[in-house]
């Protein structure tokens, strides 16, 4: 005991003076140390995906013309102060602002009731083969790409749904058809994670089923409904494809769409502006959804569907 | 097959300022069956995985067979492994699972064939050789994991709570085929589990652990027989461990401990101690007897529960001094004649009532 | 304890929309595809009864396709532009989702983050950061230049692949790392602790157990941003606008937009949706496999 208690002591000298080599063979004998090198590559991605999007709403402060050459700080000169071209004046911006926010809002108010009720349809009505093709053609929206879900929405509105034309209708529609299948996934995730025990507890306590519907099942899923809304708004106000496909001409010209077409231009600032208002609106919203389902699912243990996090890029949570 | 001894030395990990592990020195002779025993979070699983070369202690020194293995990466100590949670490659079936580390060493095709059959043998597997480890009971995976560390012939296997996952039956089971199998094949055990009674009947020695420092490194018998702190005798199953004020020795080298009015004395532990200790006895060695037996280290008291567990029976009785103790009795077909309510005489014998003097440790079973 | 028809009519408003706005829809494609034009108006006349289906626009089209014919052209292009920015997409994706798994500790949480973040900057808006980055007088060039590295700015927007293809990938590139990463973080630890265990050094830890048990997720996301890579017009036309780097999303937005031949328009939807079908189907077998998992 005493023999190892020495050498111990030697053991404890020599690690107090350390030299480089030594110290740089035990990061190399370290299994989980950092690779060095990519930290240096995820730190360099990060900050290449974000930085062209800080320069650009830095441009929607310039206080010159310009989107590329720096001209001075102006805070609200293309937002509102210019009389001409700011977003807020310039008839063709203010426009397709009010466009994007009314079709996110719709398509929020149409989808996710939709959505809700045929995720639960979904999840419980098994066993037969309508239902199991239901859910397969609720899969479609999410893989088909869009150029392709916005030229045949485009040909039933021109040639068989001629009632209703390219138009403010059919890009709510349109909207709706691929948004739709978000919030079944969404909400689907959350159905699973909560299972069927408290609604069979409230049976079991005398509920009748609408009351296990809506004093159970429905306030447990509101987490999974609210991030299913945000979602919804996030993707309608990021979307291009559809809405142009689907569009009237100018009147129905979107965010997405005039920053599209004014790209291939001479942009103005205001331009940048525009496109910056709806980073805004829509990194609030994900704040508040995120806040939102923090605040709903309090207390509980990590949820297994609900999160935001699963539904982004359509169930890539292979 | 010879070799196999490790030694660690002043062995302390530290996350951010928690000492996981405590200046630990123990020796592990080669071929020995060496157990580290304690509760969750007290420091045996991160001691194993410092050993296996997963986590870099923070300072002192891991000693396989005489050469420093500190530093050496984990693909390069002679030490495997057999994860809690086996840790089979999901995307490999059994026969490639067991030939991994083979293929690792560069052996030929044949000598990969003829050895992962020979391990698969020694665990009674051969025949599931194209199954994949989902395809397998938890049984069966546990002794895939075992194959793939034997296969590599390592001086010393680490193995972490390995039948943790599985069912009582099949743990009493496996515990005796383990046992057997690291007879027959020599190498050194290191075997983590928090459960006592695995420890127990599969252990050469046992190092008991809480918070990071070991508490006793003993034989199982001499760990049952004699534990060196209240922690051990705890830990180790009910030990009726009670409050007593002891004073010195007495003629026949036996400690005198008081206990509430009564004068005891005490056969085993720190004869010489003074002061505030606890004492403690085994439940099967409590002694009852009908009311008003006369007779040293005897104290009176009222049965309180009355619990019949099969091959014995336990009874709660309280004591006149107000404390609880449990008695254990054989089954042995007789009547016992003491029910709930019945007054009995306890007899404590001095050559099984043990004196502690460390007082102020935390008991395993106060929990955490 | 519920009625046994009540699930039924919960998912029949759903399913009903998906059946008018979706199936019908793609109907209609085919209608326009096998149908006439109007020889005054140059619209569509589209037939819905299969038996008076005229084939004509799309055997022309598929005439296109043949090897050294225009539509062959841009579907080779298509091809190599999705597979170099798939690609680069994997060497820059796979590292850092790799990085932020396994290493990342006390930074995870704002690397992820700072992941999501794109999601919720609209694509236009990207490309619209993006352009101005490479435009004639952008900080690329400026960068370019003051650093001598060229001594005459370079024209980026006009036609140029090579920019078309950093295009896709700066475009896509978030939609990869995250399918990515929740199938790196789903391997369990302790199989690569096995590994190291079993005698394995780090190169061969990952070539033999992180690569294979992360290949369902490198496939998955790879079908998850070639799918939407396939039908872009929009990213050629805002980084390069020329015809020498039109994409088959392109071509079929021009008989749209540009000269009215809506019936070749459908016959070439048509066309790509038959070609994209496998990755369809697989996207949608691992969405389905994934929710049966959750149910389980």
């Amino acid at each position: 005991m005493t023999a190892t208690t020495e050498a111990g002591k030697g053991g404890r000298t020599r690690i107090a003076e350390q030299s480089l080599g030594h110290r740089l063979k035990v990061w190399m004998a370290n299994p989980w140390g950092k690779p060095r090198f990519m930290v240096l590559i995820a730190w360099a991605y990060v900050l290449i995906t974000i930085i062209p999007v800080i320069v650009a709403i830095q441009f929607s402060f310039n206080a010159g013309r310009s989107v590329t050459v720096w001209q001075g700080f102006d805070l609200t000169k293309w937002y509102f102060g210019d009389s001409a071209y700011s977003v807020w004046h310039d008839p063709r911006l203010q426009q397709a602002l009010f466009q994007s926010v009314k079709l996110a809002a719709l398509d929020m108010l149409i989808a996710t009731p939709l959505g809700v009720l045929l995720a639960i349809g979904l999840a419980r009505w098994r066993g037969t083969i309508l239902s199991n093709i239901s859910n397969f053609i609720m899969l479609f929206p999410l893989v088909t790409p869009e150029l392709m879900m916005g030229v045949a929405l485009f040909l039933v509105f021109l040639n068989l749904f001629t009632f209703i034309q390219p138009s403010t209708t059919a890009q709510v529609l349109g909207h709706v058809t691929f948004s739709l299948s978000y919030v079944v996934v969404i909400v689907r995730g959350r159905l699973f994670s909560i299972g069927k025990q408290y609604e069979e507890a409230a049976a079991d306590l005398g509920a009748t089923p609408f009351e296990c519907l809506w004093l159970v099942l429905f306030p447990l899923l509101l987490p999974a409904i609210f991030s299913s809304m945000m979602m919804v708004f996030a993707i309608s106000i990021d979307d291009f494809v559809i809405s142009q496909w689907l569009s009237c001409g100018s009147d129905c010209d979107t965010v997405p769409i005039r920053v599209y077409a004014s790209t291939r231009g001479a942009p103005l600032p205001s331009i940048n502006a525009l496109a910056a208002i709806m980073v805004y609106m829509t990194l609030s919203a994900v704040g508040i959804a995120w806040l939102g389902h923090k605040f709903m699912t309090r207390g509980e243990k990590r949820s297994g569907g609900g999160g935001m996090s699963q539904a982004m890029g359509g169930g890539f949570d292979m | 097959m010879a070799g196999g001894a490790v030694e660690l030395i002043d062995l302390n990990k530290l996350y951010g300022t928690m000492r996981a592990v405590d200046n630990i020195s123990l020796h592990i002779p080669g071929g020995e069956f060496f157990s580290l025993l304690g509760s969750s979070g007290c420091g045996k699983t991160t001691t194993l995985r410092m050993i296996a070369g997963f986590e870099q202690p923070t300072s002192g020194h891991i000693i396989l067979d005489g050469v420093d293995m500190t530093e050496t990466p984990p693909h390069k100590r002679h030490v495997n492994t057999v994860f809690q949670s086996y840790a089979l490659f999901p995307h490999l079936n059994v026969f490639d699972n067991v030939a991994f580390g083979l293929r690792r060493q560069k052996e030929t095709p044949d000598n990969v064939n003829r050895r992962v059959n020979e391990a698969l043998a020694l665990v009674q597997l051969n025949g599931f050789e194209k199954r994949k480890p989902s395809q397998m009971s938890g049984g069966q995976q546990q002794r895939v994991a075992l194959a793939r560390a034997l296969v590599l012939k390592p001086a010393v296997l680490l193995l972490d709570e390995p039948l943790g996952a599985l069912d009582a039956r099949l743990r009493k089971q496996l515990q005796v085929e383990l046992k057997t199998l690291q007879q027959q094949v020599g190498i050194t055990f290191v075997y983590v589990t928090h459960d006592q009674e695995e420890a127990l009947t599969m252990s050469d020695r046992i190092a008991i652990m809480s918070q990071g420092k070991i508490e006793q490194i003993a034989t199982p018998e001499e760990m049952y027989e004699n534990p060196a702190t209240v922690f051990v005798a705890d830990f180790l199953g009910v030990s009726n461990l009670m409050d007593g004020v002891a004073s010195g020795a007495d003629a026949g080298g036996r400690c005198k401990v008081r206990l509430g009015n009564f004068e005891l004395a005490a056969g085993r532990g720190a004869s010489g101690a003074s002061g505030n200790t606890k004492i403690t006895i085994r439940p099967e060695r409590v002694r009852l007897e009908p009311k008003g037996t006369a007779g040293e280290n005897r104290i009176p008291g009222t049965v309180q529960r009355w619990v019949y567990l099969g091959n014995s029976v336990q009874l709660i009785v309280g004591l006149a001094t107000g404390e609880k103790i449990q008695a254990l009795m054989q089954n042995s077909g007789d009547e016992i004649p003491y029910r709930e309510g019945s007054e009995v005489a306890v007899h404590l014998p001095a050559a099984a009532l043990r004196v502690l003097t460390d007082t102020g440790v935390k008991l395993a079973s106060e929990g955490d | 304890m519920y009625p046994k028809w009540l699930w039924p009519v919960f998912a029949v408003p759903g399913v009903l929309w998906l059946i008018l706005l979706f199936l019908v829809p793609f109907y209609a494609v085919i209608g326009v595809a096998f149908g006439g034009i109007d020889p005054i108006f140059m619209n569509a006349v589209p037939t819905w009864n299969p038996v008076d289906w005229d084939y004509s626009s799309m055997i022309d089209t598929l005439h296109g396709f043949l090897p050294g014919n225009s539509y062959w052209t841009v579907l080779v292009r298509t091809t190599v532009y999705v597979a170099l920015a798939l690609t680069g997409s994997l060497l820059i994706g796979y590292p850092v989702a790799y990085y932020i798994s396994r290493h990342a500790k006390k930074t995870k949480g704002i690397l992820l983050a700072l992941l999501v973040l794109p999601f919720w900057v609209s694509y236009m808006m990207r490309m619209l950061a993006w352009v101005n980055l490479f435009s004639p007088n952008g900080y690329i060039n400026k960068f370019l230049i003051w650093t001598h590295i060229v001594t005459t700015p370079p024209d980026w927007l006009n036609g140029n692949s090579t920019s078309v293809v950093l295009g896709l990938i700066y475009g896509y590139v978030p939609y990869l790392i995250l399918p990515l990463l929740a199938a790196l973080d789903r391997i369990d630890r302790s199989v690569l602790e096995a590994a190291r265990d079993l005698g394995a050094s780090p190169a061969s830890a990952f070539y033999h157990i992180t690569l294979p048990l992360s290949k369902p997720g490198i496939l998955g996301a790879s079908v998850i941003i070639a799918l939407p890579m396939f039908g872009d017009y929009y990213t050629p036309n805002i980084v390069s606008g020329s015809p020498k780097t039109t994409m088959l999303g392109n071509q079929i937005d021009i008989f749209f937009h540009g000269g009215p031949q809506p019936s070749v328009g459908a016959s070439l939807t048509m066309l790509l949706s038959l070609f994209l079908a496998v990755l369809m189907a697989y996207y949608m077998i691992t969405i389905a496999k994934a929710q049966k998992e959750m149910q389980a």
